[in-house]
């Protein structure tokens, strides 16, 4: 089924634009609430539906046109002040912007949406006519409900054509010589209104216009249909960025030619020190100005996070709102770049982790007027760049986990003996809520409408090379650390050898690189450690780790890896070097502890390690 | 100059919008657009650039359109350009202020390229006159 055969680009522009503009409009509304007479913000909230009415009309969405018309129409009143905002008018925005995020999800499925309730077109008609709102819409999505009850009236596939002319008989009047070619000559509204009111009486046709398609909504419903956001297929790219790599490209074109140039001098045999430093200066700018095109590259890839970011302080008041709870979310570093396939990727995660802190990390108003603290709570989600890692962080100033409330929690469901339990330390406990089955079933259906687990979140940052880290007082709040990679595209890394073939490692984990000898190595209950700067660091052979059988030559250097909070010496029988890799994935055949492959600038395969899996291997056992 | 060399200017900050008006113009034979995302931006290309027509959105951020068209009118070397207003204010004031601040036209969305073509056939008709 497609409404939009032949206007699928049109569609997703629209989409891709409208969406980022609605979570504008919502972020701005969240504004609205603390500074409700904030000329600035109406007049954007205004043009806001306004633009996206305007754009919904060219693809002949009757009713998201209708419903962007009402509330255009609402916040024109409210930024000439013909009308004030209420606790209610509010709520009915709220539902209203709900209301044209389900429709944008219809079109996204290439259905022509369905009607918005009318309950909620009444309220926002009564709204504009300074009536009180009678019955306040809940701000969620409304149940669907039958065709029959949600279609206004009987004209159905009318469009909602504002109070207007005819535009087209009209225009005779404005462009007439007489009135308006020569500029400034006729200056008469009287006789320009006569015009119109000439006019007048086609506006009907007008409105006519909207009905040649009619039955187009009829009897279509995309309210069983769950929303299903589409991956995003289209990027948009600053055209400075484009541009940088469009000369870099033609750099390098220059480069190629000069390197041509001078390969047939050599070819014939002119290998005079002039010519080799020429090749030498060549394959060096090349070198550079290749690094830099990866970079421009890469660069077109990155977003703002805080494209992503909008959408969560809207989700969090209207959580907070149905549980009773005042919270507000506070968005920090959201100009944070990030490669826009995690951009994607973070989304899921992310809606747990507020929707976690907002359910479970606050307390209620009354509970938090006993601890004493203020009735409103803050949860901050925020981002920023630290070396070649994006941190983010969910911090709230809740209650606090408990470390031994999760631990009975998880000896109570099974999922750790008690001998274990009682090894834990207290971060380890926390990091039990990672455990698959930790979250219980109503958890399940009232906090995470996805059924994500925190479990869940866990992986979905694995799979980004990310790490999350807990940490959380009790009485004062948690916070949520993600680390995660700056892109997934190139990695630098540091390259080893292990007999004849050549590892990689990610230059992140790298901390520093020894050199081992046996005379350093002892042996703490089996296992070789080395000591290094009063650390007792356990050292762990590469080729044990993926289970060749050990050589008889010992390894000679050490690579000291640091993740989170583990420390450990990788050890191998030498280095290649570093490199910055493009990592080819391995789809169909993935060995464990392979995260993927590159080649090596001697056109050798090289094999990308994934030590987090590696070392879960060695737990293990 | 065959009148398919027009030079439009698409003013406008959506650019969805543009692309629709960049599109229906293309179908209408004209293919050299370029495009302005407000008022500021449009004013700074007109004094730069050549251009024979401007088509221009009204609600916009920084400069709105009618702001543009005023400026446009009290620029002695672009007073001559046609502009096109299109836009979604469907309100008789509105067509009035447009008139009065000197607008060769006005079209409101949505429209169709077969629309458009009349506006813009109307309008290069009057500018022969």
């Amino acid at each position: 089924m497609n409404d939009f055969a032949g206007m699928e680009e049109l569609l997703s522009d629209f989409l891709l634009e409208a969406g980022e503009m609605l979570s504008d409009v919502d972020s701005k509304l969240m504004d609205l609430e603390k500074r409700p007479n904030d000329a600035g913000l109406l007049n954007e909230i205004f043009r806001g539906f306004h633009t996206i009415k305007g754009g919904a009309g060219f693809l002949n969405a009757t009713e998201l046109v209708a419903l962007c018309h009402l509330t255009e129409n609402l916040f024109d009143k409210l930024r000439n002040r013909e009308l004030t905002l209420s606790a209610e008018l509010m709520d009915t925005i709220f539902a209203a912007t709900a209301e044209v995020r389900r429709m944008f999800g219809a079109l996204q499925q290439n259905l022509q949406p369905t009607p918005a309730p009318a309950e909620m077109l009444e309220n926002l008609k009564a709204a504009l006519d300074g009536k009180p709102i009678v019955k306040s819409v809940a701000s969620t999505t409304p149940p669907a409900q039958p065709v029959a009850a949600t279609l206004p009236d009987t004209t159905p596939g009318v469009a909602p054509v504002p109070d207007g002319v005819d535009w087209n008989a009209l225009y005779g009047a404005l462009t007439g010589t007489d009135i308006v070619a020569k500029v400034g000559a006729t200056r008469d509204p009287e006789k320009i209104a006569s015009a119109i009111s000439e006019e007048e009486s086609t506006k009907k046709a007008f409105g006519r216009r909207g009905a040649d398609a009619p039955g187009t909504t009829v009897g279509r419903r995309d309210g069983d249909v769950a929303p299903k956001e589409a991956k995003e297929t289209t990027i948009r790219v600053d055209t400075d960025r484009l541009d940088q790599v469009l000369n870099l490209s033609g750099e390098i074109g220059l480069t190629k030619n000069r390197l041509t140039h001078l390969r047939s001098d050599i070819m014939q045999g002119r290998n005079d020190a002039d010519t080799l430093r020429e090749l030498d200066r060549s394959v060096t700018q090349l070198d550079m100005l290749v690094v830099n095109l990866q970079n421009a590259v890469m660069k077109t890839r990155m977003q703002p996070i805080g494209r992503l970011f909008k959408k969560y302080p809207r989700l969090a008041r209207d959580l907070a709102r149905s549980l009773g709870k005042d919270v507000e979310l506070v968005l920090v570093g959201e100009e944070t770049e990030m490669d826009k396939t995690m951009i994607e990727d973070l989304n899921d995660p992310l809606v747990h982790l507020v929707r976690n802190a907002v359910d479970h990390g606050v307390e209620t108003i009354e509970g938090r007027i006993a601890a004493g603290k203020p009735e409103k709570s803050i949860v901050e989600l925020s981002a920023r760049q630290e070396g070649d890692h994006i941190l983010i962080t969910i911090t709230d100033d809740g209650r606090g986990m408990r470390p031994e409330v999760i631990r009975n929690k998880a000896i109570e469901k099974g999922l750790i003996t008690n001998e274990i339990a009682n090894t834990l330390d207290e971060k380890q406990c926390l990091e039990l809520i990672f455990l698959p089955g930790f979250s219980t079933k109503d958890e399940i259906s009232s906090v995470s409408g996805r059924g994500v687990g925190m479990d869940v979140v866990k992986t979905n940052i694995s799979k980004l090379n990310g790490t999350i880290d807990i940490h959380s007082e009790p009485g004062r709040g948690s916070v949520f650390t993600i680390a995660l990679p700056l892109t997934l595209a190139i990695l630098p890394v540091l390259i080893l050898r292990l007999g004849e073939q050549s590892f990689a490692v990610p230059l992140s984990m790298v901390r520093e690189i020894l050199s081992v000898t046996p005379e350093q190595l002892q042996q703490v209950s089996g296992r070789a450690t080395m000591v290094v700067r009063g650390e007792v660091l356990p050292v762990l052979p590469l080729a044990q780790l993926i289970g060749w059988e050990a050589s008889d030559v010992p390894p000679e250097v050490g690579v000291l890896m640091q993740f989170g909070n583990n420390s450990f010496i990788l050890s191998a029988d030498g280095f290649a070097g570093h490199d910055d890799v493009v990592i080819k994935s391995l789809d169909t055949f993935r060995p464990k502890g392979v995260a993927g492959v590159t080649m090596s600038s001697e056109g050798d395969i090289v094999l990308i390690l994934d030590i987090k899996e590696l070392l879960s291997d060695v737990r293990g056992h | 100059m065959g009148i398919e060399n027009t030079r439009f200017l698409v003013v406008d900050d959506f650019s969805t919008m543009r692309r629709i008006v960049r599109n229906l113009l293309k179908e209408l034979g004209f293919t050299n657009v370029q495009e302005a995302e407000d008022g500021v931006q449009a004013l700074a290309k007109l004094r730069v650039d050549e251009f024979d027509f401007v088509v221009s959105d009204w609600n916009m951020p920084n400069m709105t359109g009618i702001e543009l068209l005023r400026n446009i009118r009290a620029d002695a070397k672009l007073k001559h350009l046609p502009v096109l207003m299109v836009t979604a204010e469907a309100k008789k004031e509105n067509i009035i202020e447009a008139a009065q601040a000197g607008a060769s036209g006005y079209v409101v969305k949505p429209f169709t390229a077969a629309t458009l073509d009349e506006k813009l056939k109307k309008i290069f008709a009057n500018m022969q006159k």
